[in-house]
């Protein structure tokens, strides 16, 4: 619906080639991520490193949910960031809609992010000094759409959230659920073709993260999402739940 | 224009607007003291900026006795002399009288005068008066109205019989108009009879007698300023022999003017007649230094200020950066977010600074006329609006490189990862 709303024509091609079965939309190979490698030295002079991933592969194909479960430094954010480009993992290669992320320039996967990967935090991670509309179009900006039309798409997404008598108000004014959403609509508002949620009931009570998990379901039914969580509830709306442990898939969910 | 320029465009109109409403929201809906601070001292600064330069185009401007309508003006060119403040006597032209003839005879020029400007110690002709000093302003009127000196010259007797050819000995007018602060001053109305004591150098048989021809109640300014007849004040103040003048002021065709001024006095410097000139400032040394020192500081205080606040508010906001940097606002489009909002309140400083500067102007005329000074000791002028805004940016980009730098450096991952 929200797609209809929003009349981007950018992801179609790639959903009919993955209908197909041809591509999935994510694939990481063997992606091996340290952090540290030049950071810090110890007193013995040796240097430090902490393996956050290691031989990680994994697909995703378009209208799949892929839950990342696992302890705290398992690694899930790190896969979360790594497809969304927003880390290049020291080993391996992730394409995402059959593009290289770790061969491309930081301009160049910014560019990739912006139109084919919605995020959503944990803690929102909303402008406090923009309303709710505002936040939501951000992401358009960079695309050169006219304010007017970025109006458009901001109020109608966050109607299709729920709130679009809100969209006026700082996020100081809202609830968790209502910035949850909003954040939602922002990760929505490129039309991506992957999302990707970092704990997005995190900071939430049990109604309001079911009410954002029942949101996020729906948006997500044709695009390509990878949630981590370590609550249950949230990772009941998987398809497949993949777990990690020590950067490791132990465990694919096939 | 194709539609990628037009999206070119509209990026960038998108990625100013972002920046000016989270800067509105900043000051408007929080409590933003950083913001306030930074418009405040750069307020502050450009108000001084502002004060300094009007009280050194006071003192380049010479104050009151160069209020005069004429269209050019000839004053001798720069010299190494400083001021008069020191009580150095600063150079005058020679010869003035009959090059200004010369002037005044020139097609398209109506009117010249030499204007000799002499402090001078006048006393009520009755005996036991005290005397009291004012600016006795030489020139030549003719019958037009005219102002020298903020002084109409018509109601002084046209023409200067004494002169008589360069032999300083044809009949004195002997009148004298007063301002109003003047008179005040001397305690003198139309008609009084006041004493010009010889001064140094003087080539009169001494005292001379000067009736009140006139008293311009019309005068607003403090400085008790009196005008008389050229050769009488050259005569009493000893600038007879060679014939000397602060300036020439001719009435006329601009150019002509400027033609006929530039052929008399060819090594003299040549101005339009406007008032408190903002150029004059580089036409005397103390002036000149003064504001060049209140430029120099203005720009330092105000680099180093928006520099360190600037990178306050970037440490502040790199959580914001980071999530711009998520949702696929590109590197430029941050830095330029960044340099749009510490320009944009460098210059919301600048202009409270300009309002300042004037009011300052305002206030230190007022103090110096309520207690030490008897005119003006600082000019306004409208140049200073775009001067202020001028120096105020070229502060905001030299300080600019260090939150930029800072901005550059954030780390989405550190960032989203709080």
């Amino acid at each position: 619906m929200i797609n209809r709303l929003l009349g981007l024509s950018g992801r179609s091609a790639s959903r009919t080639s993955d209908e197909e079965g041809e591509t999935p939309a994510v694939r990481l190979g063997s992606v091996t991520h340290e952090y540290g490698a030049t950071g810090a030295r110890f007193g013995s002079g040796r240097e430090r490193t902490v393996t956050a991933l290691d031989d990680v592969s994994l697909e995703v194909q378009s209208g799949e949910t892929v839950g990342l479960q696992g302890p705290s430094g398992s690694g899930k954010s790190t896969v979360l960031h790594a497809v969304a480009g927003l880390l290049v993992p020291t080993d391996g290669s992730i394409e995402l809609l059959e593009s290289d992320l770790s061969a491309l320039s930081a301009r160049a996967r910014t560019r990739v992010r912006r139109r084919h990967v919605g995020i959503v935090f944990q803690r929102f991670h909303l402008l406090p000094s923009l309303s709710a509309r505002a936040n939501v179009a951000l992401p358009l900006v960079q695309e050169g759409v006219p304010t007017s039309t970025r109006r458009e798409r901001a109020t109608a997404l966050l109607e299709e959230v729920g709130l679009g008598d809100r969209a006026t108000h700082l996020p100081s004014e809202l609830s968790g659920g209502e910035r949850q959403r909003v954040a939602l609509a922002r990760a929505l508002a490129g039309d991506p073709d992957v999302l990707v949620a970092d704990e997005p009931t995190g900071e939430l009570d049990t109604d309001t993260g079911a009410n954002v998990l029942e949101l996020l379901t729906s948006v997500g039914r044709d695009r390509a999402v990878l949630v981590a969580s370590h609550d249950d509830d949230t990772l009941s709306v998987a398809d497949r739940v993949v777990t990690l442990r020590d950067g490791r898939v132990i465990d694919d969910g096939r | 224009m194709d539609g990628s320029d037009s999206r070119r465009r509209t990026r960038w109109v998108g990625i100013v607007s972002l920046a000016v409403a989270r800067l509105w929201r900043r000051a408007m809906h929080t409590r933003s003291g950083r913001i306030a601070a930074t418009v405040t001292v750069v307020a502050v600064t450009i108000g001084l900026l502002v004060t300094v330069t009007g009280v050194s185009l006071a003192l380049a401007d010479g104050g009151a006795v160069s209020d005069d309508d004429g269209d050019i003006t000839v004053t001798p060119a720069e010299s190494a002399t400083l001021s008069a403040v020191d009580g150095v006597e600063g150079p005058r032209l020679g010869d003035t009288n009959a090059r200004t003839e010369t002037i005044a005879d020139a097609d398209g020029v109506d009117h010249a005068s030499p204007v000799l400007v002499e402090p001078g110690q006048l006393e009520a002709a009755t005996e036991g008066e005290e005397r009291r000093t004012v600016l006795l302003v030489g020139v030549v009127p003719d019958d037009e109205p005219r102002t020298v000196a903020g002084l109409p010259t018509d109601d002084l007797e046209p023409g200067d019989s004494h002169y008589g050819d360069g032999s300083y000995d044809g009949p004195p007018n002997g009148e004298i108009v007063l301002s109003a602060a003047a008179a005040d001053r001397l305690e003198a109305e139309e008609g009084d009879e006041l004493a010009v004591p010889a001064m140094e150098g003087a080539t009169g048989s001494g005292d001379v007698s000067l009736t009140v021809a006139a008293v311009d109640d019309a005068s607003d300014d403090e400085t008790p300023v009196a005008l008389v007849h050229l050769s009488e004040l050259q005569s009493v103040g000893g600038a007879a022999d060679g014939q000397l003048a602060d300036r020439v002021v001719v009435w006329g065709d601009d150019d002509a003017a400027s033609a006929a001024a530039s052929e008399a006095y060819p090594d003299a410097a040549v101005d339009s007649g406007a008032t408190a000139n903002p150029a004059s400032l580089f036409d005397d040394g103390l002036a000149f230094a003064a504001s060049l020192l209140a430029l120099l500081v203005g720009v330092v205080i105000c680099t180093s200020f928006v520099a360190t606040t600037a990178g306050m508010t970037v440490e502040d906001d790199r959580q914001s950066l980071a999530v711009l940097e998520s949702v696929g606002i590109e590197q430029r489009g941050r830095l330029a977010i960044v340099a749009i909002s510490t320009l944009v309140t460098t210059i919301c400083g600048a202009v409270v600074g300009i309002v300042l500067g004037f009011a300052g102007i305002y206030a230190v005329n007022a103090v110096a006329g309520a207690t030490i000074a008897p005119g003006l000791v600082a000019h306004s002028h409208p140049a200073f609006v775009p001067y202020a805004l001028v120096v105020a940016v070229l502060s905001g980009l030299i300080a600019m490189p260090y939150p930029l730098v800072l901005a550059a450096k954030t780390s989405v991952l550190e960032e989203v990862s709080r």
